[in-house]
Formats: C-alpha cells, structure tokens, sequence
C-alpha cells in the first residue's frame, strides 16, 4: 500500500468509527552518517524510514496513536488504539483539529545544491578535515569524533477539514572532537556546524577551529572560588537558553510549572536582554511555514527589552488563556503528542564585540562551555548547578583556561543580571541562537 | 516476523561487495505512554516502531543501515545500497541460520498490552493522591506512566538466529513544592525489565512518598557551600557517579580507539582494593537485564574492577576486532535507527564491609548525597559532573541541614583512588543512559559509599 492511499483510507476509516475529527501527520526521513578515524570510514550508516501518526476526537477527546508499519492491519491497530486512549482521558483537552491559516509564507527549508553533493565529495571533506585537524599541532593526538551528517525529511499533515500542508527539508551537519595532551594534561575542543551551504564549509578553517579550541584548553589554572562577573560565550549562552526555554511555554504556566505565570507585559530581564522566535532566520535550521497543528508561523517578539511579552502557546493554551495561538504546537515527530516549543529562538544581538566585552572586565571569566544541563538544572525552579569549562580573564585580557569548575545561579536572577549583549549572534544546531552576554556575576567553583 | 528464507537473502545481499560479516536487526515494538498532571489523565498515546537494521563489517569499516520497508525488494535494495560502501576484499560466507533457544532469565508474568488502561490509570491516581496529600506545600504532581514491548530478531552471516521479547513497565513520579515565592521539585522513577506486575507491586507509599518528601526537604534547605568536601553518596541511584566517572569510560567505545583514560591498562590498580566494579546483564528482572544484547549475544556478569585492579572492558562485536578480544555481550541500541555499540546494563559497586551508621560517624565535615539526579562524562578525559537532588550536611558525624544546588565534579580515574569506605547495602536505581547508541534502560547501583574529597559546586561560596 502506498502512503497516500494509506493516509485517505486512515482518515476515512476514523471518521467511519466514530471519530468526529482526525488529522494524520506523516514523516519521512532519509540520512547518511560518515565518522572518519584515522584517515578511514570507521562507520558508514544510511537510513530511510517513516512513520505516520493519528490524532482524532472521539466523544469530545482527543485520542492519539502512530505506527512506523505501513500496512492494512495497522489502520484498525491505530484506530482502536486511538480509541482507547480518547477514553482514558479525563476531559476534553480543549483543542480541536485547525481547518489551516490563512497564508502561509512559503518560504523553502530545502537546498537542491546540497541535496546533489555526491557521497564522494563528502567523505572527502570529512577525511580531509580530520587530516588538516591533526596535522593542526602536535599535542593533538587523536580526533575521538570525526563525523559528518546529512539529513532530508518530507512532513505532511493532512485531516477532514481539509487541510493539506507539506515541507521537505534538508540539511548536514559536521560534527568533530578533538583530544589534545601536553605533559599529563589531556583536554578536548569540539566543533559544531549545521548548515545548507556544502560550498561554504572549508577544511582548512574547521581544523583551525576545533584545534584552536582545544588547544587554548591546556595550560589550565586554578582561581579562587567565589562570585565572579562572567561572560557566556554564545554557544554556552544558546545552551543555557534551551535548557530553560521550557519556562517560556504557557503549557507551564498552566500546569503551575513555569514561575513566568502571570508574568506577562511584566519586566522579566534586563533592558538589554530581546528574547526572538524567527521561524525563517537565514542562519538558523529549524523553522518551518507551520506549526505541530498547521498554524501558519511568523516571527515574534517574547521578550521586548526586557518585558515579557507573550508566552508560547498552541490553540489548546491560547483557548485557555483567551489569547490568539502564537504558533508553537510543537510536534516532535509522529510518535508525539503536541506541546509548545519556539522553533528558531534567539537572543537579539547588541553592538560589542567579545573582545570588547572581555577587555571590559578587570576580572572575571568566560564560560565557553556547559555540560550536566539536563541533571543540573531545574526549570521549575530557575536553578542551576552546571560544570563549565573556560578562562579566567584578568585586567582585560584572558590569562588562562580555569580547572574544572561549576557555576551556579538562578535562571530568573541571570536574565535580570545581563549587563550587555554581544555583537556574535549564532546559531546552535537545536535551533537556539545567542551573542556572547556579559553577567553580572555567578558563582564559580574551581577544582 | 519475516521469513527465514528472506533473511537469508539479505545477509547474502550485504555481503555481494566483499564484506566478511552481515547482521540482520528486525525489531517490531509497542509502546504505551500515560501522562497525570495536577489529578487529571492528560496524555495516553500508544504506538508501534517497526524497522530493519543492516550491518555489514569489512574489517575495520562498519556500515550501518535501516529501513522501515519490509519488502523482501526493499530490503536487498538497502543491503545492497550499504555494501556499496565497500571497496572490494573479504571473503564473506553465509552459514546457515539456525534457531537457538532461548531461555528467558527475566520472566514476564502480565504483558502490559493484555492489561488494559483502566488498570494503570488507577495506580497513576494512587501514586498522584499519595504524593499530593503528602503536605500542603506539595503544589502540582506529575506522573508518567511507560510500558514497552520489544521484540527483536537477529540474525548473522555466522548463523546466529536469535528471537527475544523484552518488556519494560516504568512510573515516573514527580512532586513540585511551593512556599509562594520558590517551587522546589522531587522525583522518583522505580523501572524493571517487568510486566504489569511491578508497577501493581510498587511500593506507592515509599515511592510517591519520596517524591514528596525531596520537593518539601529541598523547599526548606540551604543554599549548599562550594569547596572540597568529604562526600558521602547513599546506596541505589548513587551509583550514577560510577557509571560516569568509570563506567563509560570502560565501555570499548572509548577503550578501543584508546580514547579512555582506562585503555590499555588491564591488571593494574586503578582503585583501591575495597572497590569491586560489576555490570551484570542477568540480573532477574532488573532494569537493565536482558537475554540477549543486541548481538543476540547471552548477557552474562562482566566483573570490571575486582579489588581495586582493572580486569575488563564491556566490548561489542566490531570493537572487539580493533581490540583484538571477545565480545561480552554488552552490544546494545536503543532501537533499530541505531549501529550497536558496548553500553553498560546492570553496572554497580559490590556491597563492603562497612555500616551506613560507622560511615556517617566516621564523618567530621561534609556532604551527604542521598539522592543524585544525573551526571555526564567525557570519556577521553573522564572529567564527570552530576547533580545532586538531594543533599544534606556532614557535621560531627551527624546529619545536619539539607543543602540544595550541590553539583559535584570531578575526574573518574581520580574520585575512583579517594574511595575511603564501602557500606554493606546494595541496592539498585533505574535510569536512562544517553550514548552513541542511543538512549537505554541502564541500573545504576552501589551500597554507601565515602569519597575522600570531591569538589562540590554550589550557590554559597566558601
């Protein structure tokens, strides 16, 4: 059975059982994996797979199931699946399924280009890159990840009041990490990159990159443990606000989860701090003409100079809080029920450079790295409690990387905290955008 | 699930290139999920996940592919897109398929899918109403509820053919607690390689108790003061710290490729002898356990750290070549979209001598872990930080004020050396561990143990 007929004979059926509305939302995904270790393929993968998800309301509740095998049995599977969990519900969830927007923007999420880059092209980048990487400096001793990614994926959502919308996107990814030892010394640097411009990415600077990253790593001090002024590089600034964008979502609010509860047209942050959803930024990859229920997305505007503006809903929590949907039913894949979530979120950029930042402060240090986010922090309360990696700076100048350390603070104080916005806006591969921030302060503890 | 003969053709089908072994990875799984939020069934959604994974080694290359298309076309299709990536060599040959039997260890008394949602649900509302009635401050409590019913087929080019069915059934709970001003949360997550029987077995009083009592304990504590401190961890979920700072660091993964501090380093002491480090995919029922890895390979008792000297690495089928050693059925994915790799299951410290009662005495100043939420690694350099949800202060050898915001970090080589006292309870906690391939049911377990030093990251400075 092809997916077409599969779909209309789903839909069909559903309304046929005792569904007064459906909707079907399907996905098909292809992706090539090529990780390189020394000078060879370690590991080649290839994928093409797709699934289908149905969502209906059966006696006023919204019942939900999926299946990845595309054959007549699964249609009943997924109906009485369907069914049943309509039933165990305790109430209407207050949605509906959407009839579509008005407009939508059309704008394209898919490269022809790097759609017909030959596998061959690519596993030379990569194998070049890892070569460039190592010949780099001689403390680099191994690459522990070398590994290129391209992805493709077909979505459409379809359901009986006739709505019928379709995207295909595109896009890879470059993934390497780096080991560097100097004496006893072994520290790592990594490198990140998601793109839609094959042409744009160069061997030569990728290794400088990641080397240098790592490299700048060694030759690590310990400092005092106390409170210091720090500045949040604009990748461990991204994955702080991703860690925390949960709070920003009115599901939360709702459910007494999000202290952002009622704060709306307050002063959440700092005069400096413009918090963005651009569903078609140029540099970012995660935006889409529709959201997780086929409402036409737009950009927005969540924090405006520091006052909250709205908060992220889908139609079921815009009902509830008798607002307009912002367009942020978030459907992770066929196998999810919808939340809310931003699509390209970002902070809004300012006018100083990093250099500028850093030579602004006598002392302080410069988070370049997070990790632990998803055990250290809490978006129920604001806290978090994270390792970091980065440097101390001292008189303007960056004077050495720091030991191990963690900071720590509260998410609601940090965005109050924020003294200036970097020029360096970018984007992480999540979809989460940020410039260098200059903070106040944060605890730090040291090794 | 599908037919011998066809598989058959599909392994021959990876190996027209010169591939010297192919595999074959059929998995067809039905999953449940149940949300409770503030009293009220919110979210049910029930599916099924279906694909082929493909694997091919050409000595030291590995091509990996997967497809939802069952088709015997599609699937010599796939295999032979994948061969493609190999150039010439081997002399790959196929062995007849043959059925091996399993017996299963991990017995399954209630499969969740003959139990129907009325039934779940009126735990879900028991643990809900247990953990909300626990105190006033108890604001909201989030439950979910998971069941999983996986069934695997694997065959190789060697003949191995392997059919397993591995049942998961988890409670997720988690209180949030509010004075008006702060909200604190508490979580706990009981989960078994089980049917419907644990979860209508649980012990919902401790459980969801718990839950509530950690968001209420942590509403009231301090802010907890950064530095080097004796640290206490208490037994079960604690051992999260060792499956960090040393289990992942011995899984080959990283150990092949010498990217692990404890490469290359068999027969030599990297702990003290108190320290026995144990991963055991047979353990009955527990989270973790399996019959077969994803191999098809039986899972058996690796004993990693015996008194203090490294014995062994958790190895995969591929890693085993570059490392030149025997497979120890430590293969796994977590689903047909993943290449297997070495992955810890069952992993935990063997039970010492010492009462959690002398421990706790024997500790002037420090911090006393008793519940830890998750951690991270860096294999290459063991660098490891985790969060602690639950901490408590060391005064004396007694007990003091619970801290919040602890964060401990630290080197696994290193914090494995400063392991002062073992306590004599054992116990296991469940919790999901993220990798390479993927994210898995994994026990993390350990008795009490004391560290000399490690460095705690907090809000409160010195």
């Amino acid at each position: 059975m092809t997916i077409n007929e599969f779909q209309e004979k789903l839909l069909a059926e559903a309304m046929d059982a005792g569904f007064t509305e459906s909707e079907v939302y399907y996905q098909r995904s292809e992706s090539l994996q090529l990780m390189i270790f020394e000078g060879e393929i370690d590991s080649y993968e290839t994928s093409e797979n797709g699934g289908i998800g149905l969502r209906g309301l059966y006696n006023g509740k919204m019942g939900y199931a999926y299946t990845e095998k595309i054959e007549q049995a699964s249609i009943r599977f997924l109906i009485d699946s369907a069914k049943a969990n309509a039933d165990v519900l305790d109430e209407d969830d207050g949605t509906d399924i959407f009839e579509g927007s008005e407009k939508y923007a059309g704008h394209d999420f898919y490269s022809e280009e790097l759609a017909n880059v030959p596998i061959p092209e690519k596993i030379e980048l990569i194998k070049l890159i890892e070569k460039k990487t190592l010949a780099y400096d001689p403390r680099i001793i191994t690459l522990d990840y070398c590994v290129l990614q391209d992805y493709s994926e077909d979505r459409v959502i379809a359901n009986n009041k006739g709505l019928s919308l379709k995207e295909k996107m595109n896009g890879l990814v470059i993934y390497i990490s780096v080991v560097v030892k100097e004496g006893e010394e072994m520290k790592t640097g990594t490198y990140v990159k998601m793109t839609r411009d094959f042409g744009a990415l160069d061997a030569d600077t990728i290794a400088k990159e990641v080397a240098e990253e790592a490299l700048s790593n060694l030759g690590e001090q310990s400092i005092p443990t106390k409170k210091y002024p720090v500045i949040m590089r604009y990748d461990a600034s991204a994955s702080l606000l991703a860690t925390f964008t949960p709070i920003f979502s009115a599901e939360n609010t709702q459910k007494d989860q999000s202290l952002l509860k009622g704060k709306v047209g307050e002063k959440i942050a700092a005069n400096v701090f413009t918090l963005l959803d651009d569903p078609f930024h140029p540099d970012a990859m995660a935006g889409s003409n529709f959201d997780g229920e086929g409402v036409a997305s737009e950009k927005r505007i969540i924090i405006s100079n520091g006052t909250l503006e709205t908060l992220l809903h889908n139609r079921k929590t815009a009902k509830k809080d008798g607002v307009e949907t912002t367009g942020h039913a978030h459907k992770s894949s066929y196998k999810s029920t919808l939340t809310v979530a931003p699509m390209n979120m970002y902070i809004a950029a300012g006018t100083k450079s990093k250099e500028d930042l850093i030579a602004s402060l006598e002392e302080g240090v410069l988070i370049t790295g997070l990790s632990g986010l998803h055990s250290g922090a809490s978006t129920i309360s604001g806290d978090f409690s994270v390792a970091a990696t980065g440097f101390h700076i001292k008189n303007g100048k960056i004077v050495s990387a720091v030991k191990q350390m963690t900071i720590a603070g509260n998410f609601f104080d940090y965005m109050k905290d924020i003294k200036e916005t970097g020029s360096d806006l970018e984007f992480m591969p999540g979809g989460y955008g940020s410039p260098s921030l200059l903070v106040k302060e944060l605890s730090v503890t040291v090794d | 699930m599908i037919k011998h003969s066809i598989i058959e053709n599909v392994l021959e089908a990876a190996l027209s290139t010169g591939g010297d072994f192919s595999e074959v990875f059929i998995e067809d799984k039905y999953v449940n999920t149940m949300e409770l939020q503030s009293g009220k069934i919110e979210k049910s959604i029930s599916g099924r996940d279906f694909g082929i994974g493909i694997r091919i080694f050409s000595g030291l290359q590995c091509i990996y592919t997967y497809t939802t298309d069952f088709s015997e076309a599609g699937l010599i299709n796939a295999a032979k897109r994948a061969a493609l990536a190999i150039k010439g060599g081997g002399n790959g040959t196929i062995h007849p398929i043959q059925k091996e039997i399993i017996q299963p260890i991990h017995t399954i008394a209630q499969m969740p899918r003959t139990v129907e949602h009325a039934r779940k649900v009126a735990v879900m509302r028991k643990a809900n109403d247990i953990a909300k009635n626990y105190d006033e401050r108890i604001k909201q409590v989030g439950l979910r509820y998971i069941d999983e019913e996986q069934n695997v087929l694997i065959a190789n080019s060697e003949g191995k053919f392997v059919e397993d069915t591995r049942v998961y059934s988890r409670l997720s709970i988690q209180a949030t607690a509010s004075d008006g001003i702060e909200m604190q949360t508490g979580f706990y997550g009981p989960g078994a390689h089980a049917g419907f029987e644990f979860i209508e077995n649980l012990d919902l009083n401790h459980y969801a108790g718990e839950a509530a009592r950690i968001a209420v304990t942590m509403l009231e504590a301090d802010e907890c003061p950064s530095g080097k401190f004796p640290v206490i961890i208490d037994n079960e979920f604690g051992g999260v710290i060792f499956h960090e700072a040393c289990g992942h660091g011995l899984e080959a993964t990283a150990v092949a490729k010498n990217n692990s501090v404890f490469a290359n380093r068999i027969g030599e002491r990297v702990a003290p002898d108190i320290v026995t480090y144990i991963d055991d995919g047979t353990l009955p029922n527990e989270w973790g356990s399996l019959n077969v890895d994803d191999e098809g390979e039986k899972t058996r008792k690796n004993i990693l750290i015996e008194d203090g000297i490294l014995k062994g690495y958790l190895i995969d089928k591929f890693n085993a070549r570059r490392m030149n050693a025997e497979a120890t059925g430590s293969s796994r994915r977590q689903s047909y979209r993943f290449n297997p790799t070495s992955r810890m299951t069952n992993t935990y410290i063997a039970p010492g001598k010492s009462t959690p009662e002398e421990i706790i005495a024997s500790t002037e100043h420090g911090i006393y872990a008793k519940y830890m939420g998750g951690g991270q690694v860096n294999p290459a350099t063991g660098d490891y930080n985790f969060a602690v949800a639950e901490a408590y202060l060391v005064k004396d050898g007694k007990i003091d004020r619970p801290v919040r915001g602890a964060t401990l970090i630290g080197n696994g080589a290193n914090t494995l050396q400063l392991v002062d006292m073992v306590g004599n309870n054992l116990a296991h906690g469940a919790g999901m561990c993220g990798s390479i391939s993927g994210s898995l049911p994994v026990n993390v377990g350990q008795p009490m143990l004391r560290i000399s030093e490690i460095t705690v990251g907090g809000t409160k400075g010195e």
